[in-house]
């Protein structure tokens, strides 16, 4: 079916997903790890309550996440063309992934922190802890089986924006999809794809789960 | 009485919670004393400000109006961080528990340690003795997944120790443990009590937990303390209506019972008075019946006393000389609105 042509090209596209989603997926976390965490302590049930503040980066926040990402992706390609120098390829596609996924990941590791035990949280207030050591030692470590499987979610769901990217040159597996299966109605390459892609969710959602799984004491 | 020093001492206290309309004012100018290595108990019914109460000690929640003293020193009076200081010195420990639930026993008990900054060898060593302390040394490595309620909670008393607090503030803590368990975690505290000589503080809304370990007790009431005094004082003849109903039916709710019965009165027989069989020869003496409508006996700090309920016969003569009868044999009396 495959001639040898198309198979690099596959195997350079399946890089090329790959590397899309794992560095946006870890600029995401650059960002939305502190961004989340600034959002639990800034609540005003939080360790830290600063409302004002919480509001705004709230607000910010929804803003990003309710843009479609394939309007965003079109709308920040000045930004784009400023920051990586060109508005085509994994790398262009991976800032577009970068904002859409920063905001993404805010709310998920908000939301696992916030699963947290209030109890828990009032008795290391009770020992004396200060707001960043119940961030350190009590929030973080105590949310760490959800905060992995909030990770596996949102690889798979940035794994999924890059294959939007792919209508944008962004290249990889999404690209070869759209161009090979859609454009030229090639269905045969069009299902490889996506059952390409398939695996690739299921491995990662599957590798989060027992990471997860296996890290939690609670079982 | 001798003149006690006071390691907590609250003037004035005022707690109100901002509403969306108005403002709900849950504790009501508190003044209380709680004296050097007593156990001193608060009861109230659910929502009579206890566990507010409890917290404005350590100031988990900040009294809106009065101060708050800790062995002479002023909490309410201190910024966050001198207080964070001060708290090393005051152990909580909670009705669900609340232990850290990744973490083992043994580094539950490490964690007060390790925020105050102790040597990590130094509260390994001493998180060791004090989960031998609480009878969990075979259970260090678990988790508290792996423990029944009452280890957990015995985990959480080993962590609330660990810092060497002169004060221990138990929030309900045996509320949501068996009969069984609950005796042994009380006996525990005792002993916590008389061996390290620590001042504890214990919330409850059930008066047998106050009547195992406590001395002196507070009765809270919509945010008021209504009556203070010895365990003994107030379980003989409470002097409120809320300790009348605390007393009785250990804060069950009245209408459980009979309703108004005419001519009822509590008699409280105290340990010695047992050995007569006082009420058949006042029966016997007087011709005339009463009815047993309760009873049941309590082991207070002072000995064992019996309470019963009892409705004397309508003949107000008759009933004057009984009760005069039981009183020359040091039997207490009184009557009681509600059965």
């Amino acid at each position: 079916m495959f001639e040898q042509g198309m198979l690099l090209l596959v195997g350079e596209a399946f890089l090329e997903t790959l590397f899309m989603t794992l560095v946006s997926t870890f600029f995401a976390y650059v960002i939305g790890l502190p961004l989340g965490m600034l959002l639990v302590v800034s609540d005003k049930d939080g360790i830290y309550p600063i409302v004002s503040l919480n509001k705004i980066f709230g607000v910010i926040i929804n803003f990003i996440r309710s843009v479609p990402f394939l309007i965003l992706l079109v709308a920040i390609t000045p930004i784009t063309k400023i920051v990586v120098g060109t508005v085509i390829g994994p790398k262009a596609a991976s800032l577009a992934l970068l904002v859409a996924a920063g905001p993404f990941v805010a709310r998920l590791v908000e939301s696992s922190l916030k699963e947290v035990d209030k109890g828990v949280v009032e008795a290391a207030q009770s020992m004396g802890a200060s707001p960043f050591q119940i961030m350190t030692k009590v929030l973080l470590p105590e949310a760490t089986p959800s905060l992995l499987l909030g990770f596996a979610i949102a690889v798979t769901t940035i794994l999924g924006y890059s294959a939007m990217a792919g209508i944008c040159g962004a290249g990889g597996l999404g690209a070869i999809a759209i161009n090979y299966g859609y454009y030229r109605g090639d269905k045969e390459i069009m299902y490889v794809m996506v059952v390409l892609l398939v695996l690739i969710v299921q491995v990662f959602q599957e590798l989060g789960t027992r990471i997860s799984r296996h890290s939690d004491k609670r079982l | 009485m001798e003149e006690k020093e006071a390691m907590i001492q609250l003037r004035g206290v005022c707690k109100r919670f901002p509403q969306k309309k108005d403002t709900i004012e849950v504790l009501h100018n508190i003044d209380l004393d709680i004296y050097k290595g007593e156990i001193f108990g608060i009861i109230g019914l659910s929502g009579a400000g206890k566990s507010t109460l409890v917290r404005c000690i350590n100031l988990l929640e900040r009294p809106t109006a009065g101060q708050v003293f800790l062995d002479g020193m002023e909490l309410t009076s201190l910024g966050e961080k001198e207080l964070r200081v001060q708290r090393h010195s005051m152990g909580m420990i909670f009705q669900q528990f609340h232990p850290l639930m990744q973490k083992t026993a043994l580094e539950n008990v490490m964690f007060p340690m390790k925020i105050s900054g102790v040597p990590k060898e130094k509260a390994q060593e001493r998180a060791k003795e004090l989960l031998e302390l609480v009878g969990l040394s075979e259970r260090m490595l678990s988790y508290p997944a792996q423990l029944s309620g009452g280890q957990k909670q015995r985990v959480a008393i080993a962590r609330a120790l660990a810092t060497e607090p002169k004060v221990l503030l138990c929030d309900e803590a045996t509320s949501a443990l068996d009969p069984n368990t609950t005796a042994g975690v009380l006996s525990l505290l005792k002993d916590i009590n008389e061996r390290l000589g620590i001042t504890i503080v214990v919330i409850t809304h059930e008066m047998s937990v106050i009547q195992k370990i406590c001395s002196r007790v507070a009765i809270l009431d919509g945010g008021d303390i209504a009556e203070i005094g010895s365990v003994e004082e107030i379980f003989r003849s409470p002097k409120t209506q809320i300790g009348r109903e605390l007393v009785f039916h250990d804060g069950e709710k009245k209408e459980a019972y009979v309703g108004h019965v005419p001519y009822c009165y509590r008699t409280v027989f105290k340990g010695d008075s047992a050995n007569e069989p006082i009420l058949g020869n006042m029966m016997i003496e007087y011709g005339a019946p009463v009815n047993i409508l309760s009873g049941n006996t309590r082991n207070i700090k002072g000995g064992v006393f019996g309470q019963m309920i009892l409705q004397f016969p309508e003949d107000a003569e008759v009933r004057g000389k009984m009760i005069q009868y039981l009183r020359d044999r040091k039997v207490e009396v009184e009557e009681v609105e509600y059965v």
